[in-house]
């Protein structure tokens, strides 16, 4: 998670929006009040006020004992990504989403160009010689976005004073949230909080290790 | 009274008969042995059958249990590989390509090409949404609602997103998986399946060595076969046939199908409200019963050569009884008949043999008891013989009135003179024959024979009416014999013979006398002695016959001639002797005249008369000049002349030698 809070300093660093220092704290629960991790959340001006696609940016998404690290990145459009592989096996590192369809066939170490995350948009990736390994890039064309800890819990700062309609996506997610989305006026007296409640779709995936093909004998 | 006897009739007839055809031994022991032969054997093929046949049901239970758990098995193992391979499909990165595509041609043409690689007969990818992308079965259709929404709800609410299960697609079963297309979040469904037909039942049997028929029903009651490897008219009545036997799952029943018994067992495959499909496992009974069929061939051969070797088996030791029986029948038929000498010869060793050889025995004990009866007859007197066989032979007597009768060859000795004993012996033996025959024709009894002497008894062992009669008739007898006799000797040369012959009728002692081992049956008394003598007198008077006052007394039928009145040596007693002349009727006149002057004659005597006795006897004497009686008493006249008898004088001859 500190890869994602560093990420998320990035974005900060990055943003245009100057003064105000107001931070808003959003919580996301199943329909079991079970708190949801990795869900993201999206913090989108009011005014809609298009923000130019970022190209300086850089994020990471690690390939460490055969799994995506993190499995959740929540980056803005045109963020370079870079895929390095910290196992002494290769990985062959794959999109087929319509965002970021790509390819990084086969290799070791960390490739010499990084992908570049243009198009917003959820793009899905894979190992394909690892069917279980998946990771979710949640590309967006606004910079307030942060992803959930294990309480469920982010907080989205340096949010300037404004009105903001907050989102929140899920890889599982089904369905809509409830609510769809929070109206969230900011101003610089305190913190905000809100609360979202979703619903999730099984959550099953590949099978991670070659001993469950046993199932059944 | 008329009815029950009716009645009872056919009974005794039924009876009679069995009595009749189980007479002989030989079919009593055939009859028992057959019959317990068959008896045992009946009983022991109807156990032995009926095990059989149970233990071929069992057998075929057992077998069709087994059967569908390797049935269910093997559709387990099917669905397993059908999975295994559908995993491997599903993750092909290249196919993962083609589809991302999302050119129907291409994701069609990948699906074809994957279908071939493992041979399946179907492959589908359906979308998340339960819609179809491509289906190998029908090019064209596209966005249609997916055929099995049920199995690809199930996969979706399974641990790995994976579900395998019979399903219908266009009327046809197949044997379908779904796992999803993992891209690599799970982006569709692939669904590949093999077709459920006859071939997929034919490899079943030989697993599982059954018939297998697989059957969809609608709500219970069983619909249509779709894949049997039932011939094709049973497999078409298979529903029928099953829906009006009541069945379970898991458990065995037995029907009939097109005339062939089979032993089935009906078992699940798919069992949701949609669709029902149950697999029934068949063995044919007839199968089954075969080795037990040939058993039981094999145990009426095994019967019908026991009860052929217990026919003869039983003949034959039948026979080895009934046989020398038979011979012992025949040889006891001969010895009543009379027929000693003949012995029942068998060769065996056993119990018959032993009755055999007692019976030869037996055989000869009963010849020598003949013989020895024969001999004893011989040697004493049939009626003798037959006394002595009735009675314990013990010594002592009884007291009995008996007519003794003595015969003596006269001057026997000087007729040995010149003679061999040989001729001798002959002689007596044809003398002896004679008088001996006229004795027995008397009803007389031969005692015994002492030389030339023979003497009979009559009355002894048996009383008769008249013995004294016969006795005396006897003597008359003897005497008209002799004369035949002494002609035939006459012409051989041989002397002519005269005899003297006694008899008397007295009480004498009758029984055995002699030693403890060696006994005769005689008679003894002074009644015997006096008889001796009467027969020495003969001679003294020149007759042939004297018998005593007592037995003229006793035999009134004849005419008799007072002879003398003697005391003979040893007695003190006076005896009137008398000779018997003939039967009183069969006398003539002059023969009775002369008997009176004779009377007369002596009459004048004993009167002392001597002058009248005198002139009397010489008138009897001239008449009869050869008649010595008549000189005796001149001889005694012209003695007592010259010296005339005392006063006391009784008329009695005392005679001072035998």
């Amino acid at each position: 998670m500190t890869l994602s809070r560093l990420g998320f300093i990035l974005l900060l660093a990055g943003g245009s929006h100057a003064g105000g220092a107001s931070g808003l704290t959003v919580t996301v629960m199943d329909d079991k009040s079970r708190p949801v991790e990795g869900a993201v959340v999206i913090a989108r001006p009011a005014d809609d006020v298009k923000v130019r696609p970022v190209t300086s940016e850089l994020a990471t998404i690690d390939q460490k004992g055969k799994e995506f690290i993190p499995h959740v990145s929540p980056i803005r459009a045109g963020t370079k990504v870079q895929f390095p592989n910290s196992d002494n096996i290769r990985h062959h590192v794959y999109s087929f989403s319509s965002a970021k369809k790509f390819e990084i066939p086969l290799y070791k170490g960390t490739p010499a160009k990084p992908i570049v995350f243009d198009k917003p948009g959820v793009v899905v990736l894979g190992c394909n010689i690892h069917d279980w390994m998946t990771a979710y890039v949640y590309v967006s064309d606004v910079p307030y976005l942060a992803v959930t800890e294990k309480d469920g819990t982010t907080t989205i700062k340096e949010l300037p004073t404004g009105t903001y309609k907050v989102e929140v996506w899920h890889p599982q997610m089904r369905g809509t949230p409830t609510p769809r989305r929070h109206q969230v006026s900011l101003n610089p007296t305190g913190p905000q909080k809100v609360v979202f409640s979703i619903k999730q779709k099984k959550a099953w995936r590949a099978r991670r290790l070659s001993s469950n093909l046993r199932r059944g004998y | 009274m008329a009815r029950p006897a009716v009645i009872e009739q056919p009974e005794k007839r039924i009876l009679a008969a069995l009595n009749l055809r189980f007479r002989s031994f030989r079919t009593r022991v055939l009859v028992f042995i057959v019959g317990l032969l068959v008896v045992t054997q009946a009983g022991v093929f109807v156990v032995v059958n009926t095990a059989n046949i149970n233990n071929a049901r069992r057998v075929i239970d057992q077998a069709l249990v087994v059967a569908a758990s390797v049935f269910e098995r093997e559709i387990a193992d099917r669905q397993r590989e059908l999975l295994l391979a559908a995993r491997l499909l599903s993750n092909d990165f290249a196919f993962k390509e083609a589809y991302a595509t999302h050119d129907h041609a291409t994701v069609l043409s990948a699906l074809q090409n994957h279908q071939e690689r493992i041979g399946a007969d179907v492959m589908i990818l359906v979308s998340t949404d339960g819609r179809v992308i491509a289906d190998t079965l029908n090019p064209r259709a596209s966005g249609t609602v997916c055929a099995f929404p049920q199995l690809i709800d199930e996969a979706e609410h399974s641990e790995y997103g994976e579900a395998s299960d019979i399903v219908f697609v266009n009327d046809s079963p197949y044997q379908m998986v779904v796992v999803p297309l993992y891209l690599p979040e799970p982006d569709a469904w692939v669904s590949i399946g093999f077709r459920i037909d006859n071939t997929f039942v034919a490899n079943l049997q030989k697993t599982t060595l059954s018939h297998v028929s697989l059957i969809r029903s609608d709500s219970g009651t069983p619909g249509s076969v779709f894949a049997s490897t039932l011939p094709s008219s049973s497999g078409a009545h298979l529903p029928d046939a099953l829906s009006s036997t009541s069945w379970e799952i898991g458990q065995s029943t037995e029907f009939a199908l097109d005339n062939e018994t089979y032993v089935s067992l009906v078992t699940s495959l798919i069992d949701t409200p949609a669709n029902q499909v149950v697999a029934v496992l068949q063995r044919p009974l007839k199968e089954a019963l075969k080795p037990y069929l040939r058993l039981r061939v094999v145990l009426a051969g095994l019967f019908a050569v026991g009860i052929a070797l217990s026919v003869i088996g039983a003949a034959l030791i039948a026979r080895t009884v009934t046989r020398p029986v038979l011979k012992l029948a025949a040889g006891a038929r001969r010895i009543a008949e009379g027929d000693y000498k003949q012995t029942v010869e068998l060769s065996q060793q056993d119990e018959i043999g032993v009755l055999a050889n007692t019976f030869n025995h037996m055989g000869r004990g009963l010849a020598e008891r003949d013989r020895v009866r024969d001999l004893l007859g011989k040697v004493v007197s049939p009626e003798i013989a037959e006394e002595l066989l009735a009675k314990d032979i013990e010594l002592g007597g009884e007291e009995r009135e008996v007519s003794i009768l003595f015969s003596d060859v006269r001057d026997f000795t000087g007729l040995c003179e010149n003679r061999s004993p040989q001729q001798i012996l002959e002689l007596l033996n044809a003398y002896l024959t004679k008088v001996s025959a006229v004795v027995e024709a008397n009803g007389g009894v031969v005692d015994k024979y002492v030389g030339d002497c023979m003497m009979a008894l009559y009355g002894v062992p048996l009383e008769h009416d008249g013995d004294a009669d016969r006795a005396v008739n006897t003597a008359l007898g003897m005497c008209e014999q002799l004369k035949g006799l002494n002609e035939d000797f006459e012409r051989r040369g041989w002397p002519r013979l005269r005899i003297g012959v006694g008899i008397n009728t007295a009480q004498v002692v009758v029984g055995n006398m002699g030693s403890t081992t060696r006994m005769n049956y005689t008679v003894i008394g002074d009644g015997v002695n006096l008889a001796s003598r009467l027969e020495s007198l003969s001679k003294n008077y020149d007759v042939a016959i004297v018998v005593s006052a007592a037995t003229k007394a006793a035999a009134p039928r004849f005419v008799y001639r007072e002879l003398d009145l003697v005391r003979v040596m040893g007695k003190t007693k006076k005896v009137a002797i008398y000779q018997p002349l003939g039967h009183w009727n069969r006398l003539g006149d002059d023969v009775m005249l002369e008997l009176e002057d004779y009377h007369a004659a002596l009459s004048a005597y004993r009167a002392r008369k001597w002058d009248t006795a005198r002139s009397r006897f010489s008138s009897l004497s001239s008449k009869a000049p050869a008649c010595l009686l008549y000189q005796v008493y001149l001889k005694r006249l012209e003695r007592f002349s010259s010296d005339p008898p005392g006063p006391d004088w009784d008329g009695v001859f005392t005679y001072t030698e035998k």
